[in-house]
């Protein structure tokens, strides 16, 4: 054994070393041959699973709606039904069930969590027995359409982060917007038309701003962008031709224009020149395509009396609902649609009553016409705010009279159509309506689902920028397959 | 074996831990190539080959300086050479088990657990032998070293079972049968959902040999029979069956079921078996044969497994893509369903281009077409002539489509319609007929279409599975109607304005007053264009109509502002955060509304001066100052206006001033128009207007003692 050691010490030497080392060298050149991309900085080519444009498996979904309620409605108002908080109202909130929540600057600092029940009753709809509160009446009449997740949850408690991260699938609002994913994703359907469009209205109740960065296409194509209705005369701006400048000199002008541009495709070879010819294009399209979609004057009394006569009112949600289901009856792949004004962190009974009014009927509204065209099956429509609102008043409690502040932990929202299952209520939270106990949905996980009912395998959906691939769901999040018909 | 041998193998074992280090750092982006793939593939047939001669070596390292063998030469050389030769086929296996985890199918925690511990084992056992022979490598090293290495070679062993042979393989034929959720399409509501409740909580005490209560609830005759006490139920009355009542009963209860001390039912047992009987018990009926919305299938299916992938299989080859490409344009869209799915999908566009031709230019790719989407398109009857050589056509769409139904017959050829929507056409009655001759049809959307309720019974009862969407109802009630609208573009004026109001509902009756009353629909005027006004006005209207509730009552104000200054500027500026468009706002003849932040408003919590100067000198017999009062925001009423006029900023005087009384905490949230009469009238061609603020907030307002916020919008010089 001493003959063993010493002949170790003896390996220690230059020689040695040296022929080490190449043989370590070797070793490492074999190894890297078997990484195609080691050196082109491009990493194995798992894009090639994913064809801009092709969904990767049979979509259910075609289309998608997202009625965006923004500043977050509550869920113990809407569709949480909590009883336990009206027979605890003014008690405090529990600290076995506040855990470690982190509040917000409004309440932190708050000397008490006095619970609060919902102001509203309840009654359960339909077969499948679903609690809507008393503010959504028509939403409870169509129970039986929709899929109710009363177990959303979101990384953000506040507004402009919590927005951006349902829209973006990050808080920092750099990425694009999911519309604009479902856009490079799918395509487009209706070549005279934005595959992605967006659509604002605003309640009285105290409001949030919404902002273009949620509807921007981040790092993909700007063709991907959201582009932005209003009520108007001129639903898109700058769409309309100059006073004096009929449609054939139009034709012409975008004819000579196309040459030219052509020209310097040829000279530099720059995808953004081809990608603007196309844009004009679509452009000179839109101009008779958008006008059709937005004479709402042929709808005939039974539309009107559905959604609700506020749909003749340009930039109403109830208008907004009807034009976001003629937009998608076109091929509009995704329609946005904001509603601001639910932020009651006070005045809530009051606010509240009002924002509902707002939305309840012509949301129910929008998913009834949808299935009366059989179109409900191939658009997927979707109803939720950023997050969800305190189980505890913030601010005094009084019997009519109290606020909710921000609530990520746990909120419903509701979606129709689109391969989903319908009359379901999914997921369920704790007896203070403050924690999950079953079946968590969180914002990854909702956004993997929505690309799932669209055909897409959202970790296939990829980006690449700035040296990596990005997708909407980033690193996370699972497809929730209970709630799939 | 020679010194030079051994030198090989160490270099050898060296430059394969670096090639592990090279494959394991590469982790996702190593490819294989295929020639390379049947080397990965030899790894379950080389691992043995390391764990025999490795495991050997290690029990020889263990003893390796009992004073017996230190000197032992055999013992010693050989222990040397096993171990370099089970390091050596450990590497080997480790780099071969890396290129097979890269082929399809292996992934997941197992393979991770596998993957570490085989790697360890070369790790450890190569550091072993470089250590082994040093200085600081003492008997207590050598023996640890050889069970930590026996240990991941155990475990790497087990995980490495576990994926070719499934988990629990040694045990499986002991362990109790894990319970396999039946998929949903396959699963019959009593066999795969009511059956296992009693299995799992009851057939302890109520089976053949046991019978306790002399119920056996092992076989369905035994079930229907019931125990000593009676039936177990009365279908459809879940309230009296017994079942139901002794699972409901208090647990102290001495007739409780399942006893207590006994795995108890959970609450979706008891609804499960609620519902079950409520539905009348049926021992054969499958899960997918109840409603969708059914409650007992809704709470079944989450027992069973989810249906599988419903992606249906095409038996149709791929269209020509040039076909494809050629036939796609900017009105006719052409897409595949699906990545390498042959399905196509056509959406047509644009009235103005339609006509059958553009159905007839779609022959090269009439069998990959199953989706056509002609909503609003004017489709005629004999067009569908065309559409039905679509052979494979599964979803049809002809909304709002010109089609009456006399063609309909032509589609009965499609053997795989099974979504026709005809919403919104004009069908006549006597097509039933053929839309009922369409045999494959599951969902038919006939909203919109005049038929009758009776001929939609008639559709439902010749096919009793089709799913008829007949679409909203208008059930009578009368709707509130919205307000009536301001056209006018301003709602200030000179001389006089013309009343613009409009409503977007047809044929509706608005009526106004100006008195400030509430408007009805007898007494008050009747809105016509052209009414002119020329004083300040406050208008009131309001909306009605036969058949509908009227609309709220909706206020507008008026102002009269006759003189226009040539210029206005700040002598003292609003505050930077609500400034507007500066002073310029004052007389854009554009109001604020009712919000303070939007831009629109003037606010400031200082003084603010304005100067307002006319070419010619004009006759001001009164200023008045369009202001906010919103206490809750800190917003009150000005202190105090002082008007000042004359011939130029140098010689001005006093022509106005005006204080408000002191706010209450009452009062409400207002816009309210200043008015301050001058003294005496008189031709000025300078006007300075001061506007002060509260000086000091109220004691009872949480702002108590700050000065107060003074919010302007318009002024009007008349």
């Amino acid at each position: 054994m001493e003959k063993d050691f010493l002949e170790s010490r003896l390996n220690i030497n230059r020689r040695k070393f040296l022929s080490r080392l190449s043989l370590g060298i070797g070793s490492v050149a074999l190894g890297s041959l078997l990484i195609p991309d080691l050196f082109s900085g491009n990493g194995a080519d798992s894009e090639a699973d994913f064809i801009p444009g092709i969904p990767n498996f049979a979509p259910k979904a075609k289309r998608v709606i997202y009625l965006f309620q923004d500043g977050a409605p509550s869920q113990l108002e809407s569709f949480d039904y909590k009883p336990k908080l009206r027979e605890m109202m003014g008690q405090e909130l529990p600290a076995s069930v506040r855990g470690n929540q982190i509040l917000t600057g409004m309440t932190a600092k708050q000397a008490s969590f006095p619970l609060v029940g919902s102001f509203y009753d309840f009654k359960q709809y339909g077969e499948s027995g679903a609690y809507v509160s008393d503010l959504f009446p028509h939403i409870g009449k169509i129970a039986d359409d929709i899929c109710i997740i009363r177990s959303m949850n979101t990384d953000a408690i506040n507004h402009d982060p919590a927005l951006t991260f349902f829209q973006t699938g990050a808080q920092q609002g750099n990425r694009p917007s999911m519309g604009s994913w479902v856009s490079y994703g799918l395509g487009s359907e209706n070549k005279n038309l934005p595959a992605f469009t967006v659509l604002l209205s605003k309640g009285k109740g105290n409001g949030q701003g919404v902002y273009s960065k949620l509807w921007s296409n981040g790092f993909l194509d700007s063709i991907h962008q959201g582009v932005q209705f209003s009520s108007g005369e001129n639903p898109i701006l700058y769409l309309n031709d100059p006073e004096g400048l009929n449609r054939h000199e139009r034709r012409k002008m975008l004819d000579n224009l196309a040459a030219l541009n052509d020209i310097n495709y040829k000279q530099f070879g720059d995808p953004e020149i081809n990608a603007k010819i196309q844009q004009y294009e679509m452009a000179y399209r839109m101009q008779t395509a958008v006008p059709e979609i937005m004479d709402v004057s042929k709808e005939s009394d039974d539309i009107v009396k559905m959604y609700g006569p506020d749909c003749l009112v340009p930039g109403t949600y109830a208008a907004n609902c009807l034009l976001a289901r003629k937009l998608s009856e076109n091929g509009v792949r995704f329609v946005q649609l904001y509603h601001q004004g639910w932020d009651q962190h006070s005045n809530l009974p009051q606010e509240m009553a009002g924002q509902a009014k707002d939305v309840d009927q012509a949301s129910a509204a929008l998913v009834t016409d949808l299935k009366q065209r059989g179109l409900l099956d191939e658009t997927l429509v979707i109803w939720g705010g950023e997050f969800g609102r305190t189980n505890y008043s913030q601010g005094k409690l009084e019997k009519a009279n109290y606020g909710r502040d921000h609530h990520p932990r746990c909120f419903s929202i509701w979606m129709a159509g689109g391969g989903i299952k319908p009359g379901l209520v999914y997921g369920e939270s704790d007896e203070f309506g403050y924690n999950i106990v079953k079946d968590p949905v969180h914002v990854h996980d909702f956004h993997a689902t929505m690309l799932n009912q669209l055909g897409i395998d959202h970790k296939k959906l990829t980006f690449k920028s700035l040296g990596r691939r990005y997708r909407l769901t980033d690193v996370a999040g699972n497809v929730i397959k209970g709630i799939i018909a | 074996m020679r010194t030079s041998h051994k030198g090989f193998a160490e270099g050898l074992l060296f430059t394969l831990n670096i090639f592990i280090v090279v494959l394991l750092l590469a982790g996702d982006s190593l490819v294989v190539p295929q020639w390379l793939q049947p080397v990965g593939r030899l790894h379950p047939l080389i691992l043995h080959f390391p764990i025999v001669i490795l495991l050997l070596a290690m029990v020889m390292e263990f003893f390796r300086f009992r004073p017996e063998f230190a000197n032992e030469k055999l013992y010693q050389r050989f222990t040397t050479y096993l171990l370099v030769l089970g390091a050596l086929l450990s590497s080997l296996t480790v780099i071969m088990g890396l290129f097979l985890s890269r082929e399809p199918g292996y992934e997941g925690g197992t393979l991770q657990w596998h993957k570490w511990f085989g790697v360890s084992v070369a790790f450890v056992g190569y550091g072993i032998y470089l250590w082994r022979n040093t200085a600081g490598y003492t008997a207590t090293i050598a023996k640890t070293g050889a069970i930590v290495t026996i240990f991941c070679l155990t475990l790497a062993g087990h995980f490495g079972a576990d994926l070719t042979h499934g988990e629990d393989f040694i045990l499986a034929p002991i362990l109790q049968k894990e319970n396999r959720k039946v998929p949903i399409e396959q699963a019959l509501v009593y066999q795969d959902v009511i059956a296992p409740i009693f299995e799992t909580k009851c057939q302890s005490c109520h089976n053949a040999d046991k019978m306790k209560g002399g119920l056996m609830l092992t076989d369905t005759t035994a079930i229907r029979k019931g125990g000593k006490t009676g039936k177990l139920f009365i279908p459809g009355q879940p309230g009296i069956s017994l079942l139901l009542q002794r699972i409901h009963l208090p647990e102290e209860d001495k007739k409780h079921m399942p006893p207590v001390g006994k795995s108890q039912l959970t609450d979706q047992d008891k609804m499960l078996l609620y519902l079950w009987i409520k539905n009348n018990p049926d021992f054969k009926k499958k899960v997918i044969d109840l409603p969708a919305t059914d409650s007992l299938r809704t709470l079944a299916s989450t027992r069973l497994k989810p249906a599988e992938s419903t992606e249906e299989v095409y038996d149709f080859s791929a269209a020509d893509d040039q076909d494809i490409k050629k036939l796609n344009n900017n009105y006719r869209v052409i897409y595949a369903l699906a990545n390498a799915s042959p399905a196509l999908a056509v959406n047509i566009y644009n009235k103005s281009t339609y006509s059958v031709k553009v159905l007839e230019e779609l022959d090269p790719i009439k069998k990959q077409i199953v989706i056509l989407d002609l909503n609003k398109m004017p489709v005629k009857d004999a067009d569908l002539k065309t559409i039905a050589r679509f052979e494979n056509l599964r979803q049809l769409n002809l909304n709002f489509s010109d089609v009456n139904g006399s063609g309909l017959k032509d589609l009965a050829s499609l053997k795989h319609l099974k979504t026709l929507s005809l919403a919104g056409t004009k069908l006549n009655p006597n097509v039933l007929g053929q839309i009922i001759a369409i045999k494959s049809l599951a969902e038919l959307a006939i909203w919109d279409t005049g038929l009758k309720p009776a001929d939609i019974q008639q559709l439902q009862a010749a096919n009793k599975k089709i799913r008829l969407l007949s679409g909203f109802k208008d059930d009578g009630k009368p709707l509130k109607l919205t307000n009536p609208l301001l056209k006018n573009t301003s709602q200030v004026f000179q001389q006089s304005f013309q009343l613009q109001l409009s409503n977007p509902i047809k044929g509706v009756d608005i009526r106004y007053t100006t008195d400030g009353s509430a408007p009805d629909s007898v007494k008050s005027a009747a809105y016509k264009p052209g009414i002119i006004f020329t004083q300040n006005t406050v208008l009131r209207a309001r909306a009605f109509k036969a058949g509908w509730l009227g609309s709220d009552t909706v206020q507008f104000n008026f102002y009269k502002n006759t003189y226009i200054p040539d210029s206005i500027s700040f002598l003292a500026a609003a505050d930077g955060k609500y400034y507007a468009d500066g002073a310029k706002t004052l007389i854009n003849k554009e109001l604020g509304g009712t919000n303070f932040g939007n831009m629109k408003w003037l606010g400031s919590q200082k003084e603010m001066a304005i100067l307002m100067l006319f070419k010619k000198p004009v006759e001001l017999h009164s200023l008045t100052l369009n202001t906010m009062r919103n206490i809750g925001s800190q917003i009150f009423l000005p202190a105090e206006i002082e008007v000042w006029g004359g011939a130029d900023e140098h010689h001005l005087k006093l022509l106005a001033n005006q204080k408000t009384a002191a706010p209450r905490k009452e009062d409400p949230f207002a816009i309210i128009s200043e008015e301050c009469k001058l003294k005496t009238a008189g031709n000025v061609s300078c006007i300075k207007l001061v506007i002060k603020p509260l000086q000091k907030v109220p004691d009872w307002h949480p702002a108590k003692g700050k000065p107060g916020w003074v919010f302007t919008d318009e002024v009007f010089l008349n």
